[in-house]
């Protein structure tokens, strides 16, 4: 114990190791300075959201001013419940379409089929939603769209869906899954590949039926890829922006703005900086603290903390 | 999934119907996405007098590529331009970006390697929003120049941890030997990693290409001389503000509409066909958890 420890030196000292590796810290460098400045460097500018940043020429400090003055907005109250209610639709009815229709897929025998169904269900994914909003106005126009050719062939009248306060919330669920669902399914068809098929011979011999089979094989079989795949939907479901941005106008407004496009009006259109800071790091922390939550819930009931 | 056959006589009369419904819905599924685009796609070629009416067509009834000429040679081919442009360079410094970095970070014995790729997962996790980004940009002085559609968004967290996961599984061994033969990171990057990454890296430059083809809040965020939109942008405001449900200005036939709206989707319809392979498995590499 008195003795002194022998030191073994596994690494040469760091300055060497930097000189050998010289080419390859260099080839890191230009990434680095670009995470730095976009994606670090912002963070930074999060505490601007304490501040009357904006306006005038001298920025002061003001506390929780703005976080004040959005709780008592009610355009912001606005914004938060429609993010809200489109969030939950889109939970409730895009979470569960990829894998239906996945699962529908998977019943399917011949492997061209499979292929050609995915390959044509996930064009859209790749699609702007520029182009998909347009697809849309146009499948939607009360003049010549299918939908309103439909409804006037069976006596109705025609609707003008973009700007109606009713319709608006489903047009965009819809639109969102139009284009959301082929990527999901095709991640899900890819999952249940790696069910081992031996599970299934084994639950027919124990006697379970189609639906047995899905229910107890199937299933637990791509649990893992079921909870990453809504952790992923929670983790942008009220980030929702571009879509809306692209989709929505004037007579929709009531019904359609939502948490980011209410900051992209107050901040980039009417220059309000410092407070619009504040309304984004308030849909950041709520959007953080869902994810975290429902990956706690997914460690404790499934054992599989995804994050 | 193969029934035995015990299980398959006794069900077969339910298998069978339920086999069926299964496959009309599905077929049903798929004429929802292909309607809208094949509408695209044929009004797109309709002459003027095809259009005119209220129907929305299921079957061509013209042929003539007299749309794409008027489109060429009006203001859109200026905000064509500017896509190509943006596409195209943007692309490039992407590539130039990421394949160093996936290279480096792919290498187990570099400096600060967990350190650094923690500091990467953790960008996807948090993020600041659209302001602190918008501030950071403003402040590069970038507003209003071509940079600012091309640096903020130059590096994807996605592509580059693909390319990385990909050159990891390069075997060490061939690594090993070409040192020994006196090459450099540089050296062993160009003649031996990249010629393995082809695929790979054709992927990534898609994906990435795409990408900036349909970037359109950037655009509308950071630029506000309109000589400089993109077609994204123009392509909203043609689809969004004159049509007749808003309240619109001008009155624009519909195939003219539908003409931009496929150099709109163009990349996508050139390159899916040819790709859709890698953009499958580019996600399962990337795994979903990235």
């Amino acid at each position: 114990m008195a003795d002194k420890p022998i030191v073994i030196r596994t690494k040469p000292p760091l300055w060497t190791r930097v000189k050998a590796q010289k080419f390859l810290l260099l080839m890191l460098l230009p990434g680095v300075v670009w995470y730095v400045l976009f994606k670090y460097l912002p963070l930074f500018g999060l505490s601007l959201g304490f501040t009357d940043y904006g306006f005038r020429a001298k920025v002061s400090f003001v506390g929780l001013e703005n976080f004040q003055r959005l709780l008592s907005s009610s355009i912001f109250w606005n914004a938060f419940r429609n993010t809200l209610i489109i969030s939950l639709a889109n939970i409730v009815f895009y979470f569960p379409a990829p894998l239906i229709v996945a699962l529908m897929i998977n019943e399917l025998r011949s492997l061209k089929t499979k292929r050609f169904i995915q390959f044509l269900i996930y064009i859209p994914y790749f699609f702007s939603w520029v182009v998909v909003g347009s697809i849309f106005v146009n499948l939607l126009s009360p003049s010549s769209g299918l939908v309103n050719n439909i409804i006037t062939r069976f006596g109705g009248d025609p609707i003008y869906f973009m700007a109606s306060t009713r319709f608006f919330r489903p047009v965009l669920v819809s639109s969102y899954i139009w284009r959301q669902m082929g990527y999901g399914a095709v991640i899900y068809v890819a999952s249940l590949t790696t069910v081992q098929p031996e599970l299934y011979e084994a639950a027919t011999i124990d006697g379970a039926g189609h639906w047995g089979r899905l229910w107890h094989v199937t299933l637990p079989g791509i649990r893992s890829t079921i909870v990453t795949m809504l952790l992923l939907n929670l983790s942008h479901v009220l980030l929702i922006f571009e879509q809306v941005l692209v989709m929505y106008n004037a007579a929709v407004y009531d019904v359609a703005d939502v948490l980011q496009t209410y900051v992209f009006r107050e901040g980039v259109l009417a220059g309000d900086l410092g407070y619009s800071i504040a309304v984004g790091m308030f849909t950041s922390i709520v959007s953080l603290t869902l994810v975290l939550s429902t990956n706690k819930i997914s460690a404790r009931f499934l054992d599989e903390p995804i994050l | 999934m193969s029934t035995t056959t015990t299980t398959s006589i006794r069900e077969t009369r339910g298998r069978k119907v339920f086999r069926v419904a299964n496959t009309l819905i599905l077929v049903f599924i798929c004429l929802i996405f292909i309607i809208p685009i094949w509408n695209v796609l044929i009004t797109s070629v309709a002459k003027d007098i095809d259009v005119m009416g209220t129907d929305y067509l299921l079957v061509p009834r013209s042929f003539t590529l007299q749309n794409y000429w008027r489109v060429l040679n009006s203001g859109y081919m200026g905000a064509f331009k500017n896509s190509l442009f943006v596409a195209f360079f943007g692309t490039a410094l992407s590539m130039l970006i990421t394949v160093p970095m996936g290279f480096s970070l792919a290498q187990k014995h570099l400096i600060g390697r967990s350190i650094l790729m923690k500091a990467i997962v953790f960008t996807m996790v948090f993020d600041a929003g659209i302001m602190p980004f918008y501030i950071v940009v403003r402040s590069l002085g970038l507003i209003n120049s071509m940079g600012a559609i091309i640096f903020p968004v130059a590096l994807s967290t996605f592509n580059l941890i693909i390319i990385k996961n990909y050159m990891a599984s390069i075997p060490v061994s061939l690594i090993e030997s070409a040192t020994l033969d006196g090459c450099n990171d540089v050296t062993i990057l160009l003649k031996i990693v990249l010629p393995l990454s082809v695929s790979i890296i054709a992927a990534v430059t898609l994906f990435y290409f795409v990408s900036y083809w349909n970037r359109y809040f950037e655009v509308i965020m950071f630029i506000n001389d309109s000589r400089k939109y993109t077609l994204q942008v123009v392509l909203r405001s043609l689809m969004f503000e004159s049509d007749e449900s808003l309240g619109g200005g001008q009155y624009v036939y519909n195939n003219l509409k539908m003409a931009v709206m496929v150099l709109g989707m163009l990349p996508v319809l050139i390159i899916y066909p040819f790709v859709q392979r890698h953009f499958v498995s580019g996600l399962m590499l990337g795994g979903v958890k990235g």
